[in-house]
This record gives C-alpha cells, sequence and structure tokens, in this order.
C-alpha cells in the first residue's frame, strides 16, 4: 500500500501537477479576457498553438530555449493587442457580443490553424527538452523539466494574482470590468485596458505552449483537445474568476492523472465533462464569481 | 449592422412583405436546384452531383443550427453529434437490419429524439455561453468515444454501407443512381423548409422567438421557457439526425469526423453567412461554401483560409449574412413599384 502511493501515485500527481499548472495558465487567460472583455475565445488553442511554434521557430534560428521562453509571451501579446484592435473590438460594442465575439474568434481559429499548416507543415515537430536529468525526493525520481515547468508556472500564477489584486494596473483592470462606463468617466482608458487585456491572456497562452513544447509534439491541432480542458476549468472554476481558474484548473487535472491509473485514458475527457455537468446542476455559475464583482 | 443575429426585434409593419420575400428566395433556391439538376443530367455528370447532394446534406444539418441560433437564441457548437449520430444509426440499421430508406428514417427519428432529450437535459440548463460551450464539449467528448470504439469501426468508421432502394408505388429511386439521389434528398429538404417555416406561424414557433427576445418576459407571461427550449432542442436534434441519416446512402461509408468539431463549426458559418434565422439562408450558405470549397480546393489544399477569412469578414460586415441582406433589397425593390 505504502509502495502504491510512493511509486505510483506521487509520480502520477506531480505529473498532473505539471500539466495542471499549464492548464491553469490556458484557463486563466481564458477566464481574464472573458470576465474584462466579456469575449470567449475561440482562438485560445491556437495562440497556444502558435506560442508553442513560435519557440520552434525562434530555436531554430539559433536562439537558446531561454530566449524563446522570454520572447515568445512579449510576441504573443504583440499578436493579440493587434487581434483585439484589428478584428474583436468592431464587434464588441453591438449589442450581442456574446455570440458575435465568438463566431469571430471562432473564424480567426480557422485561419490561424491553416496558418500554421501552411508555415510549418502537418506533421509533428519537437523541441530537445532544456534541461535534462531528474531529481530525486522521497527515493522518486523526478524529471527536472517537469520541476522547473511548475516553477515558472506557479511564479507566473502568483504574479498574475499579485498584478490583479495588488497594484493599481490591476485596480484599473478590475474597475473595467465591473462598469466600464463608470471606469471610463475616472479616467482609466478603457479601450487600451481591454486590447492589453486581451493581449495578456493571449501571452498566457503562448507562454503555456512553449513550457509544454519539450513534453509534448509540436502540431498545427494541439491546441484544440487542451483548450476544451481549459474550457472546462473555466465553466467549473466559474467564468471570469481568477480564483476558480486556479482550484478547478488544479483538481481537474489531478483527477484526470490519478484516474488514469483506474480507467483508460480515453474516458478521462468523458470524466471532466462529467464533473463539468454536475457543478453546472449544482452552480450554473461556477464554483466562483466574475473578476471584479466581490 | 450591428444589432443582428440572435437580437429580436419587434415585428415590424413589414413583417409579411419580409417574409414573402424570403419565401421568394426559398423558390427561388429550389428552382435553381432543379435547373443545376436538369443541366448536369444533361451533361451526364455524377461528381457534380454527388457534391451538390453532399451540400444538400450539410444544409440540413445548417437548417438544424439555425433553428436553435436563429430562432430560438441558442449557439450551438456541437450539432455535428446528433449529424453523425444519425449517420451511424442509419449506416448500423441499412449494414445489419436491412436495406431500407424509410426504415433507417425511421429508426434514426426515435433513436434522435432519444439522444436529443438526453443532450438537451444536459445543455439547456446553461444559458448563453454556457449553452454554446457545453454542446461544444458534449460533442468533443461523444466524437472522441466513437473514435475510440472498435466495435463502431474506430478511427475507419463503417465501411461499406449498402444503397437503398426506394419504391414509390409506380417508380422506385435507386440512392445509388446520383441523380435520382440528389432529387430525392432535394424533396426532403423542400419539405423540412416547408414544415419550419410553417412551424414558426404556430404559437411554438412565436413561443420561441419571444425566448429569443426576452427570456424572462415570457416566463412573466405564464410560459415556462425551458419547455420550449427543450422542444426546440430536439427538433433541432431530429432535422440534424435525420440529415446525417442521409449521409451513408450517398457515400457509403462514415467516420468520427462526422461528429468533428469542424463540422459543427461548418454549420454555424453556413448559417451566419446565408443569413441567420431565415432558415433558407442555411441552405444558401451550405451551397455557396461547397461550391467555394470546390474551387478554392482545386487550387489549393488550404481552403479552410479561405473560408475562415470569408467568415470574419461576413462576421465584421455582413452580420445579416446573403439572404439577410437580399430579402430586405427586395422587398424595397417591390414596394418602389
Amino acid at each position: 500500500m505504502l509502495d502504491w502511493l510512493q511509486f505510483v501515485l506521487a509520480p502520477q500527481v506531480v505529473n498532473g501537477l505539471s500539466i495542471g499548472v499549464a492548464v491553469v495558465l490556458m484557463a486563466l487567460g481564458l477566464t481574464i479576457i472573458f470576465g474584462l472583455l466579456d469575449v470567449i475565445n475561440m482562438a485560445h488553442g491556437e495562440f497556444y498553438a502558435i506560442g508553442a511554434y513560435a519557440a520552434l521557430a525562434l530555436i531554430g534560428v539559433g536562439l537558446p530555449f531561454w530566449w524563446a521562453l522570454a520572447l515568445t509571451p512579449l510576441l504573443m501579446a504583440a499578436v493579440g493587442y493587434a487581434t483585439e484592435r484589428a478584428l474583436i473590438q468592431r464587434v464588441f460594442h453591438s449589442k450581442d457580443r456574446h455570440t458575435l465575439t465568438l463566431l469571430l474568434t471562432f473564424g480567426i481559429a480557422i485561419v490561424l490553424e491553416d496558418i500554421l499548416k501552411i508555415v510549418f507543415g502537418a506533421n509533428p515537430l519537437r523541441i530537445e527538452q532544456p534541461i535534462t536529468g531528474a531529481t530525486e525526493m522521497f527515493g522518486l525520481f523526478f524529471p527536472n523539466y517537469r520541476l522547473f515547468l511548475m516553477a515558472v508556472g506557479a511564479v507566473v500564477i502568483a504574479a498574475v494574482w499579485l498584478v490583479v489584486f495588488r497594484t493599481r494596473l490591476g485596480a484599473m483592470v478590475r474597475a473595467a470590468a465591473f462598469d466600464r462606463h463608470m471606469a471610463a468617466s475616472l479616467g482609466v482608458p478603457v479601450s487600451v485596458v481591454y486590447a492589453g487585456t486581451f493581449a495578456f491572456g493571449v501571452a498566457l497562452a503562448g507562454l503555456s505552449g512553449v513550457l509544454l513544447a519539450p513534453i509534448y509534439s509540436v502540431f498545427p491541432t494541439m491546441g484544440r483537445d487542451f483548450v476544451l480542458i481549459a474550457f472546462s476549468v473555466v465553466i467549473i472554476g466559474g467564468m471570469g474568476s481568477i480564483k476558480g481558474a486556479v482550484i478547478a484548473g488544479l483538481l481537474l487535472t489531478q483527477v484526470q492523472s490519478i484516474s488514469s491509473l483506474v480507467i483508460s485514458p480515453v474516458w478521462s475527457d468523458p470524466l471532466l465533462f462529467g464533473i463539468m455537468v454536475l457543478v453546472l446542476m449544482w452552480r450554473p455559475h461556477g464554483l466562483f464569481g466574475r473578476l471584479g464583482h466581490g | 449592422m450591428a444589432e443582428v443575429l440572435t437580437i429580436g426585434r419587434a415585428p415590424t409593419p413589414s413583417v409579411d412583405a419580409k417574409r414573402s420575400a424570403v419565401r421568394w428566395l426559398s423558390y427561388a433556391f429550389f428552382a435553381m436546384a432543379l435547373l443545376f439538376a436538369a443541366v448536369a443530367a444533361a451533361l451526364g455528370d455524377v461528381f457534380f452531383f454527388r457534391l451538390a447532394t453532399e451540400s444538400l446534406i450539410f444544409g440540413g444539418l445548417a437548417l438544424s443550427v439555425d433553428l436553435l441560433l436563429g430562432r430560438t437564441g441558442l449557439l450551438p457548437l456541437g450539432q455535428a453529434l446528433f449529424f453523425g449520430f444519425g449517420a451511424y444509426v442509419s449506416a448500423l440499421t441499412l449494414k445489419h437490419l436491412a436495406p431500407s430508406l424509410p426504415l433507417a428514417l425511421a429508426v434514426v427519428l426515435v433513436s434522435g429524439t432519444l439522444v436529443g432529450l438526453v443532450g438537451g437535459l444536459i445543455a439547456i440548463r446553461a444559458k448563453g455561453v454556457y449553452f454554446a460551450l457545453i454542446s461544444f464539449g458534449l460533442a468533443q467528448v461523444v466524437s472522441k468515444i466513437v473514435f475510440n470504439t472498435r466495435e463502431l469501426g474506430a478511427s475507419d468508421g463503417l465501411i461499406g454501407v449498402p444503397a437503398p432502394v426506394v419504391s414509390l408505388g409506380v417508380a422506385s429511386f435507386d440512392t445509388a443512381h446520383a441523380p435520382s439521389f440528389f432529387l430525392l434528398v432535394l424533396a426532403g429538404m423542400a419539405a423540412l423548409l416547408a414544415l419550419l417555416m410553417r412551424l414558426m406561424d404556430t404559437p411554438f414557433g412565436r413561443q420561441l422567438d419571444a425566448i429569443r427576445t426576452n427570456e424572462h418576459r415570457l416566463a412573466f407571461l405564464g410560459f415556462d421557457p425551458w419547455r420550449y427550449k427543450l422542444a426546440a432542442f430536439v427538433l433541432a436534434a431530429d432535422i440534424a439526425a435525420l440529415s446525417g441519416a442521409l449521409y451513408p446512402m450517398l457515400r457509403g461509408f462514415v467516420s468520427p469526423e462526422l461528429m468533428f468539431f469542424q463540422v459543427s463549426g461548418n454549420a454555424v458559418i453556413n448559417v451566419v453567412v446565408g443569413g441567420t434565422g431565415t432558415f433558407v439562408g442555411a441552405l444558401y450558405g451550405s451551397a455557396l461554401l461547397t461550391a467555394l470549397k470546390s474551387v478554392v480546393g482545386s487550387f489549393t489544399a488550404h481552403h479552410a483560409i479561405v473560408i475562415g477569412a470569408l467568415f470574419v469578414v461576413s462576421v465584421i460586415f455582413f452580420p445579416k449574412g446573403l439572404v439577410g441582406y437580399l430579402a430586405p433589397a427586395l422587398e424595397r425593390l417591390w414596394s418602389r413599384r
């Protein structure tokens, strides 16, 4: 029993945690974008894929992985900013922005995915693991890269939390989410805040893509399955809730990785989905409230 | 330009004129389809007959999306689930029970209603974007299960589905004969379209319009929106499943790809490009995009980028869709006379 805990369960928990951190980064991007802009970003999975491909390309031109890790989120932020200014804000002020922006980002996703196929081809590519080896802890060996991934993810999540809830910038974002007219009349540059928030969410998706690229292979549709988990996390945690995304993200990925010890991984998606449906029956708006609302 | 799609507006005085313009556009669609059939038959073509039939079948799926998106105000992102379900049930019936079209359709109708009820009970609980995401997730999960079920052919799907022969007393239609099957599907879609347009004039149809416009007010008037939404969802599931049931007769196989998001997404694109809430727009959209795909596809394998860009442009600049602009234009033309 103790052996099972140590040699079967513990590694699975750690694996789940490293994926979980990446899922939380994805979900944070989705939930912040929704909480502030009311936009369901259907292209989030494609931005995740672009992040991975951007890292691949940067490494391809000779930069070390660390440079790619630092540059990709910046690059993705620029892409996100441009997307918001050029496309999304055009339909943003219509009465029915939920549906229109959802359809719009869905169209963007189709275009982006095909661009990736044209530029990089449809075959899976790989990035070398930048950190090799493993660390021994509690008589177990954990891959160093996964430990690194968790550390980076935890730092970024903590930083997001701090910025949103403890800085003046975060206060402006929360104010714009709560009442954009009031925020605007108090001097908050709402349209810049909107575009910046979208850019930030996209950058988080890109960061998640870079971090996971050395673990998974990189291919144009890599975002599709991954974004489904992120959507489940956001729905369970509550659309627009940062706390919800973190808690639900870590819990759900644990459920997924521990359950795969017992059931075939094929059934882990139906399991997650079943949990999501149950949560929605119990609390139709997810576990936690929206950004800027209490 | 901005306030379109699922936003309802109070009926304007010209509502009859508008409806007659839409009706005229429906006649025009079927007239053009018959004209196409005559030309293609004269040229002895098979390929374009099959392509046009496929576009009609996916037009049926788009009709079911329009019933939810354009009339009830629910955006389904997983309608391919029911389409694929109908295709699989139909393929299994044709293969293992009897190669009979009425039997296949009857089995699909009954089982589609049941599956639609289950899906509806899950999805209708959620509102707005939550509904969209849940329908998306439902389809994703089921398609993945089908993809991994060896009994259903897993990723290969089911092949070698026999094409049934339909006897109509005096004449008999062989669904393997491309022109005959095209006419059969065309007649089916015409009946479906007539039924849906008729349905919208019944109290039930008005309730759906009311739900789209303001769900809370409907509840204040003493109606239970949940029941009407569920009914619309089941009806849409049936329409999608019946359309899907025709697919294996056309292609002789079914595959899990039929349930994938690509198919659901294309149905939504067809509706938005064709004109949300107009029904016949779904058929126009499907025909238009099938033609476009076929033309662009002959130049490059990357037709998705063209379709996607067209969709982005049409959401931003033409959110009412083809029929949504043509019908008022026709109206103005008539009233000027």
